[in-house]
């Protein structure tokens, strides 16, 4: 037995009714037994619905996956690259993306920054080749001094930390090195490979973050 | 910073590694990725479709982020984007095997007309199982909306129906389901 009202119930659930449409439903309900307790088994159902859990295949599919990918490599984007009329080094993709890291600011990296000299801005455009050589071997080298910096400190800050934690941030240490290391491989091939440069810059600043988050959370 | 917080965005920064690390040829951060999604993509596909395709099927969803992988912009989580890879080869392989027939259940069809039937043992199956007896059109109206949590619109768009029959099917598919709740 059903009346007009039933088909509309997920609809008030949901909140899709219109407030005239939500006033009338709202009254039948308080009249009608069925239609109110068909109401509380379908909100039932919605809660249920959220609390479905994931579960695992029931045999590892990875092998037939692996055999899929030796025929079907990730598919490159070199046309779009090679249509971009700038392509930006590593060491400028890594002054900016330092220089957000340094302007954020944290105690620990102020506490560093007391005894070190910060990297300097950016090049700027126009400026000569010869002059954007020299800023970028410079900012190479003080970008890994930053990184050698913040991992010294974090060796000694390891004991303050947590087993847990300790092994969380060597795990994603050894991930981002993995990303730099294959950055910096393909792009002694492919320098100009704006893609690379970008991917090596970030992988390095998410390297400088991670180390500054946990020497912060060690000094907390 | 708390702990959760700070393992959260350590498991975020991995994966980011490990995307970028695949979409250059790497299959050994491929498949870290695969380790950590796998489940989630394996059961959306079950849900979606029948049980014994959801091996094949998930393997395909995985060889096409990896073939897509230089697609992906960053603009979403990776998790994000390879679920809606996956909802999109879900419904690629509706049309594809042709599935039609039976597909939604009619407005008329009375399956709310034991509303209020004690629930008897036999009928007390698991809710799971519940869910994929249903009719395919509602079960994956079901899963979109109620566990996915997709908007009436974005299913419609999907499956190619009007919003209102999208809204119909979760109303059916609800009522049948109630049924099958623990009691």
């Amino acid at each position: 037995m059903k009346d007009i009202w039933t088909n509309r119930l997920s609809e008030y659930i949901d909140g899709e009714l219109d407030a005239s449409e939500r006033d009338a439903l709202e009254a039948h309900l308080a009249s009608c037994g069925q239609c109110y307790a068909t109401l509380a088994d379908l909100r039932d159902v919605v809660a249920r619905a959220k609390t479905l859990v994931d579960r695992e295949p029931a045999q590892d599919l990875w092998s037939g996956i692996r055999a899929g990918l030796v025929t079907s490599e990730p598919r490159r984007q070199a046309p779009v690259v090679a249509r971009r009329r700038f392509a930006f080094s590593v060491p400028q993709l890594l002054a900016a993306s330092i220089a957000l890291v340094l302007m954020s600011g944290s105690a620990m990296w102020l506490a560093l920054r007391n005894e070190k000299t910060l990297p300097p801005t950016p090049a700027a455009v126009g400026e000569t080749g010869r002059g954007n050589q020299f800023r970028e071997a410079r900012w190479k080298v003080q970008s890994d001094q930053a990184i050698a910096e913040l991992q010294d400190a974090l060796d000694q800050n390891e004991s303050k930390l947590d087993t847990a934690t300790v092994r969380i941030v060597r795990e994603n240490l050894a991930v981002i090195d993995r990303a730099i290391a294959q950055a910096q491989h393909a792009l002694r091939r492919d320098p100009g490979n704006t893609y690379l440069n970008l991917h090596l810059a970030k992988a390095m600043r998410q390297k400088i973050e991670l180390l500054r988050r946990a020497n912060a959370l060690a000094e907390s | 910073m708390p702990r959760q917080v700070l393992e959260d965005t350590l498991t975020a920064d991995s994966i980011a590694a490990d995307t970028a690390l695949a979409a250059s040829g790497d299959a050994t951060a491929f498949e870290r990725l695969y380790r950590t999604h796998v489940a989630r993509v394996h059961t959306l596909v079950r849900r979606m479709l029948d049980a014994d395709e959801a091996d094949d099927v998930t393997q395909d969803v995985f060889i096409r982020a990896w073939q897509k992988l230089s697609t992906f912009r960053g603009e979403s989580a990776f998790g994000t984007w390879l679920h809606r890879l996956a909802v999109n080869v879900v419904l690629a392989r509706r049309k594809t095997v042709g599935i039609e027939r039976g597909r939604f259940i009619a407005d008329d069809q009375p399956l709310d007309e034991t509303a209020g039937k004690p629930v008897s043992p036999e009928l007390s199956m698991d809710f799971e199982e519940a869910l994929a007896s249903l009719p395919e059109g509602a079960r994956q109206v079901f899963v979109l909306h109620d566990v996915e949590g997709y908007r009436h619109e974005e299913i419609a768009r999907m499956l190619g129906v009007v919003p209102g029959t999208s809204k119909s099917q979760l109303h059916h598919a609800r009522m049948a389901l109630r049924r099958h709740l623990d009691r």
